[in-house]
């Protein structure tokens, strides 16, 4: 950091320039497509639909399962396809970030199955792919108490900074992804990996408070886009 | 489609509030602490009662509804039947008008088969079973299935049926509209091309203002220029 | 119960084919229309999103310096991987490759290579390496011929990456040594009338399907039949001239008739 400026000229409490795109896909029952600074993020829903196999299905409500993706061709290294320990890890926090505002209830022996994928990545995937993901629920018609937004925070240089880029999640001294619904103030998700005082803490916590507050006006935005923009065509 | 049309509704997302008033919620809305918030993504209609109309889901039946479904299996007494929901219903066989044995069911309906189902009843954990609307059993051996999202039923059969009622008096087809979104239309197929089309106008522009005279005009230019296709 | 086609609808489409049209009104040898964006993954060496109609495949090419096959240690590599992710379709599910990724994914990697798009002698490095070249096709939309915008896909992507020899030490960027333009073109059977470019649906309904992948002159660098059905040897010759003819016609559109991208 240098005059207040990070590394890619933003003020600590500005967030990457991020793009939503409501119903990028045919087949889905809903989708979304993101761009949050370098991250490309195509989310999906297929849901409420049966559940194979069967046994994992509940008697009166629906199950939520996530997977989230990596391409092989969205990071610098080439990746092996397929599930790894920290994709696996964060399939199963995203999930519980984003279930407690989902009625479940309204579809028994059901299953609400979402996807994301990372196109490329560029640190916060885990953010976006939820914005992305809350998006495309609310676009496949799936009742939920309100949207949740995600953003991380951090800390670089000593200063508590919101939505680190890749540079500042490698030689950064914290990173904090945070998701909440805006409206109530409730956390879903929260994970912290780094070095911060609890003083730190409490203006990360605010930062990102401010953070998902951005993030929600913007897919509320979109959504509504989406539709002005089915009446103009 | 022209700017001039517009929403009469306000577009509102899951956790908008949308009143103060507990009492008045209603349908696609939740009340917290005294206030009533948007449950999805879909219109608001805030007049006597706030409720919310959705632009999107997957349709679940209620008992009552007529529905276009699809026998996607055959098991001993039961034609298992897609209806274009989260949950397989079943027709039982004694539902079937006369009494048959298990091994005439594929004859009757085999799997792929389409007919006209009346939902009889819808069980807390979604278990759907079905009959056959009236009497007979119709199955659908010609024509077409048109699938619109089934939040746009409303809009295809129009305030007092006036939508369809056009349909029906301008197009040559037979047009059978289910509550699941599906429709079926029947006739030549030019004029099923034209019934498509029309239909799946309907479902974009469902929730703008001046629909039905939109779609009497198209009819009528339509009309003139249909027998030159194809 | 999504593989269930209804009876009137099969019917519908064999009918129209009987009378050589199709459910969406386009031409027996039409395809819907084709477009394709390249350069959008800044982080792969090279990528291009193709959508021919509602389908919609993204392929990104990744190059890095690796070791040789030790058979073959003057040769650069190609690895192509298909991934069916679930968000495409509700038919595909969560897992390894299936047969269906697998049969995509070593087709367009026979077209790559059968064609001589690249001329793999070209990849080598100072150090005794070569380049490695991972083709991965990340399909976002199926709604029929997932296999032409693959292939396509991979072209593209091919002729848009660059050698990332500056990163590694190797001197300035450079493009891959692109020799050739295979292109698929696919073809499916129905009731003996041949469509190119199947939808969804003509390719669940179709017992066979043919892809011909063709190269610049139209020399054949490719085949592969797929399905239950049965093809005569008139309806394959048949098919490997208008896919030949085709293919052409798709490459002078996208490529200018050239391979610069």
């Amino acid at each position: 950091m240098k005059n207040g400026k990070r590394i890619d000229n933003r003020l600590p409490n500005e967030l990457r320039p991020i793009k939503f795109e409501v119903g990028a896909l045919e087949r889905a029952d809903g989708s979304c497509y993101v761009e949050h600074g370098g991250n490309k993020i195509m989310a999906a829903v297929y849901g409420p639909r049966a559940v194979h196999p069967r046994h994992l299905q509940q008697a009166n409500r629906a199950i939520i399962r996530y997977r989230y993706n990596m391409a092989s061709f969205s990071v610098e290294e080439r990746r092996r396809p397929g599930p790894d320990r920290r994709s696996i890890e964060i399939s199963k926090v995203s999930r519980e970030a984003i279930d407690p505002v989902i009625i479940k209830e309204f579809y028994p022996r059901s299953t609400i199955d979402i996807f994301v994928e990372i196109l490329q990545a560029d640190a916060g995937t885990r953010s976006a792919g939820i914005n992305a993901a809350s998006v495309a629920l609310a676009d496949a018609g799936v009742p939920m108490r309100g949207l949740i937004s995600s953003c991380a925070v951090g800390k670089v240089d000593d200063t508590v900074v919101l939505d680190l880029v890749k540079e500042e999640d490698n030689y950064g001294q914290a990173d904090m992804p945070v998701a909440m619904d805006v409206r109530t103030g409730e956390v879903t998700l929260l994970q912290m990996d780094g070095h911060l005082t609890l003083d730190e803490f409490e203006q990360a916590l605010e930062l990102g408070k401010i953070g998902c507050a951005s993030i929600a006006k913007m897919q509320r935005e979109a959504l509504i886009q989406k539709y002005r923009g089915e009446e103009d065509e | 489609m022209k700017k001039q049309e517009k929403v009469d509704k306000t577009i509102v997302v899951p956790g908008d509030l949308l009143s103060e008033d507990a009492a008045k919620a209603a349908e696609g809305t939740y009340v917290e602490n005294g206030k009533v918030y948007s449950l999805i993504y879909g219109l608001a209609d805030e007049r006597e009662k706030v409720r919310v109309i959705p632009l999107s889901g997957k349709y679940l039946p209620a008992t009552g509804d007529v529905v276009v479904g699809m026998v996607s299996d055959i098991s001993f007494s039961n034609w298992k039947v897609d209806i274009n929901s989260p949950y397989e219903a079943l027709m039982h066989i004694s539902e079937y008008p006369r009494r048959i044995e298990s091994s005439e069911m594929a004859k009757i309906m085999g799997v792929g088969d389409l007919a006209i189902f009346k939902v009889v009843d819808v069980d807390p954990s979604m278990k759907i079973e079905l009959a056959p609307r009236e009497g007979q059993l119709r199955v659908l051996r010609s024509g077409r299935v048109v699938e619109v999202s089934y939040t746009k039923v409303p809009r295809v059969i129009g305030r007092a049926g006036s939508m369809i009622s056009l349909l029906k008096s301008k197009l040559d087809v037979n047009i059978f509209v289910g509550k699941n979104g599906r429709i079926w239309i029947n006739g030549k197929v030019e004029d099923e091309d034209l019934a498509v089309k029309v239909i799946k106008r309907i479902e974009q522009e469902a929730h703008t203002s001046g629909l039905t005279d939109r779609i009497t005009k198209l009819l009528e230019e339509e009309k003139h220029g249909v027998h030159e296709k194809r | 119960m999504n593989d269930v086609i209804a009876e009137i609808k099969r019917d519908y489409i064999y009918e129209l084919a009987k009378r050589s049209e199709r459910a969406d009104g386009r031409a027996l040898d039409e395809y819907r229309p084709i477009q394709v964006e390249v350069g959008l993954i800044g982080k792969a060496e090279g990528s291009a999103r193709v959508k021919i109609g509602n389908t919609q495949v993204l392929v990104g090419v990744k190059v890095q310096p690796g070791e040789p096959f030790p058979d073959a240690p003057d040769t650069g590599v190609i690895i192509t991987n298909v991934e069916l992710v679930p968000l495409a379709s509700p038919s595909f599910e969560p897992g390894p490759p299936d047969e269906n990724a697998i049969e995509l994914a070593r087709v367009v990697d026979r077209g790559v290579r059968e064609s001589g798009a690249i001329d793999l002698s070209q990849l080598t490095l100072p150090d005794g390496k070569v380049w490695l070249i991972f083709i991965d096709v990340h399909v976002l939309d199926h709604d029929g011929n997932l296999m032409d915008a693959a292939a396509l896909g991979a072209l593209a992507a091919l002729v848009n990456a660059k050698k990332p020899c500056e990163r590694y030490g190797y001197g300035p960027d450079a493009p891959l040594p692109i020799k050739e333009s295979p292109v698929a073109v696919t073809a499916v059977d129905l009731d003996g009338e041949i469509m190119l470019d199947p939808s969804l649906d003509e390719e669940t309904i179709a017992s066979s399907k043919l892809t011909v992948i063709s190269g610049l002159q139209g020399a054949l660098a490719g085949m592969q039949k797929s399905g239950t059905g049965t093809l005569s040897v008139e309806e394959i010759a048949r098919i490997v001239k208008l896919a030949s003819s085709k293919a052409m016609q798709i490459r002078d559109d996208l490529f200018g008739g050239s391979t610069d991208g």
